[in-house]
């Protein structure tokens, strides 16, 4: 292949790019454009790719409707205390079975676990139900969602923990076990502080996906609590639709996993392919 | 640990032998206390043993509380003729594999399937390999370390959005009437009229671009970094031996990366069939049911139209193959972790 045939075939896949990305952002710049209009603009027949006013009162106008900034609030609480809870339960169960394979079962139990994440929740859904409905009279609470969302997020969270905890060079607990420290301060002093930066990771994870999560959100609450991934399709239930509002307040519900993630970004490999590709 | 006696290290090597006096000079005097006292005592043995089990026992009670009591639950609603009335009443019999039959030879399930096969095919198919493209283009033709970084930043950002507003948002883009996309369409001189993105045989499509919008990220990030984990000096020698661009990709690249693309689509396929929110937030399964996957059916039956026995029916026979799904899936997981391990 001659050098100018190969850079014609480098702008070729350079243009493949750029059109990829154009498509990529357009979306993202109409909702942004969008939530900038007045509701006259947005309703009109032929849309304008350019607002003719710029209504920046649209984003405080999504407050006057006291359900939306409680919806992110609920969601807020949801994901962060189910996250906490991966995360414990993630620690536990991994540091065992990275550290005492042969007790805990090893990579069979390690599988089956992880085994869970890729489980369809539709099976899940309506057992769960009736069963919430019996225990707390009502699943409309934030305790059956912070239950619920341990299906997915907890064998993540075992999965991800084991394999940074085998990144840990078993002989610094040997060292210390020497050096007379107990198992316990070996494993808070030691162990815990060299998975860190692992653990910061999975847990942005977890609240990620508990922040998007709308299948079982959709069925169990409703009334007394709602989280936004429910609010915003019910928005666009009526006659009227002011998408303008709408696309604000997305806009916003958008932020904190768009922000952890470009945190993130490093370790996010390891989480959404389970672990299994290096990082 | 080097114990040296004598002189110390010399310089030709250490002197590693440890005589037997300094091996009962450590078990006396530097061993901590609580090791020496628990070291062959029944106690201690019962400690190693149960603390990892406990470790791993308790989420895994979680677990079998909060994913199998409810799949066991299911198989027992799929052989029960039971929907929201006979629920109430309490009065509900045993009838065999009704249910499944029922469901096997609806229209509606073959519909569904087939649906999925179209899902499939032009969805995750082309996620993976638009992904695998943008992927190795990315990392061959931008070397600038903060322009790769943008991009990075932008191609993978949809995968974040929460899966509603992504379907809210791309129902408003397709709207046929005054949607963003019938307009730029037409300014660019594509289509000459407004296409009816949610009519019967389109719709489905529809969900498909907008899933393929959301979900290309996922393979792009997985190849991409398994690109950037090959070693350079590889690439080094192929050139040094004047091998051209298309042959380094055809003969290194694809072949080395040929693992972590298998794995991008399986967790792109195994994603499939559990699809539901972007079908539910977008058309509802319609119109006229044209665009409705198998999980879709499971849930609209058994949480809008409460037909318990014959969601419990589909959810089982997803359940059945993701079972079969899964269980390959990990089995290929294993060999590749040993290959991994082994290199």
């Amino acid at each position: 292949m001659s050098v100018k045939h190969y850079k014609l075939v480098r702008l070729l896949l350079l243009i493949f790019l750029g059109v990829w990305l154009v498509l990529i952002m357009f979306p993202f710049y109409f909702q942004i454009i969008t939530s900038l209009k007045d509701v006259a603009e947005v309703n009109r027949i032929e849309p304008t790719f350019w607002p003719e006013v710029f209504v920046l009162e649209n984003y405080s106008a999504i407050w006057n409707e006291p359900g939306n900034f409680k919806s992110l609030v609920d969601s807020f609480i949801i994901a962060t205390c189910n996250t906490i809870l991966s995360l414990f339960f993630g620690t536990l169960a991994g540091y065992a079975l990275a550290r005492f394979p042969r007790q805990s079962g090893g990579e069979n139990v390690a599988m089956w676990i992880l085994s869970n994440r890729m489980f369809p929740p539709v099976a899940v859904l309506l057992p769960m139900f009736f069963l919430f409905e019996e225990l707390f009279g009502t699943t409309d609470t934030h305790m059956a969602l912070i239950i619920l969302y341990l299906v997915f997020n907890m064998p993540l969270a075992v999965w991800l923990m084991m394999v940074f905890f085998r990144d840990v060079p078993r002989e610094l607990e040997e060292a210390a076990y020497v050096d007379g420290h107990k198992p316990f301060k070996v494993f808070f002093t030691i162990t815990l502080p060299l998975v860190g930066p692992g653990m910061v990771a999975v847990a942005m994870l977890c609240w990620i996906f508990s922040w998007n999560e709308y299948l079982f959100a959709n069925m169990f609450i409703g009334t007394d609590v709602k989280t936004f991934p429910v609010v915003i399709p019910s928005f666009t239930s009526g006659s009227q639709t002011l998408w303008n509002l709408v696309m604000a307040f997305s806009l916003v519900a958008m932020i904190p996993p768009v922000v952890l993630f470009i945190i993130l970004r490093r370790y996010m490999v390891r989480g959404l392919s389970l672990g299994v590709v290096k990082g | 640990m080097a114990v040296s006696t004598g002189e110390g290290p010399t310089r030709g090597g250490t002197d590693y032998t440890v005589s037997a006096a300094t091996i009962r000079h450590w078990q006396d005097d530097e061993l901590p206390e609580w090791f020496k006292k628990k070291r062959g005592s029944t106690r201690s043995l019962i400690v190693n043993r149960w603390v990892p089990r406990v470790m791993v026992g308790v989420p895994i009670a979680v677990l079998l509380f909060i994913v199998a009591y409810p799949t066991v639950q299911m198989a027992y609603y799929a052989f029960h003729d039971i929907n929201m009335v006979s629920l109430f009443k309490g009065d509900y019999g045993l009838i065999g594999f009704t249910n499944f039959e029922r469901v096997l030879t609806s229209d509606r399930f073959h519909g569904s399937v087939i649906h999925l096969i179209q899902y499939l095919f032009f969805g995750a198919v082309l996620q993976v390999v638009i992904g695998t493209a943008l992927a190795l283009i990315l990392h061959h033709c931008v070397r600038n370390n903060a322009a790769r970084l943008v991009i990075l930043v932008i191609l993978v950002m949809p995968m974040m959005l929460p899966p509603s507003i992504v379907g809210v948002l791309w129902r408003f883009l397709f709207n046929p009437s005054n949607g963003a996309i019938n307009q730029a369409l037409l300014d660019i001189g594509l289509i000459q009229a407004h296409i009816e993105w949610f009519q019967i045989g389109v719709s489905l499509w529809t969900i498909t671009i907008a899933d393929i919008w959301e979900w290309t990220s996922l393979p792009f990030l997985i190849v991409f970094s398994g690109r950037l984990g090959l070693p350079p000096s590889i690439y080094e020698a192929a050139r040094v031996d004047g091998a051209s661009p298309f042959l380094t990709l055809r003969r290194i690249t694809l072949p080395m990366l040929k693992e972590v693309i298998a794995i991008a689509f399986i967790i792109r396929f195994m994603d499939a069939y559990k699809f539901v929110d972007k079908v539910y937030v977008m058309t509802s399964g319609g119109p006229a049911q044209s665009s409705e996957l198998p999980a879709y059916i499971a849930y609209q039956r058994g949480v809008r139209e409460f037909e318990i026995g014959e969601a419990a029916a589909y959810a089982w026979i997803i359940f059945l193959f993701a079972i079969i799904l899964i269980t390959l899936f990990l089995r290929y997981l294993k060999r590749v972790l040993r290959a991994q391990a082994i290199a």
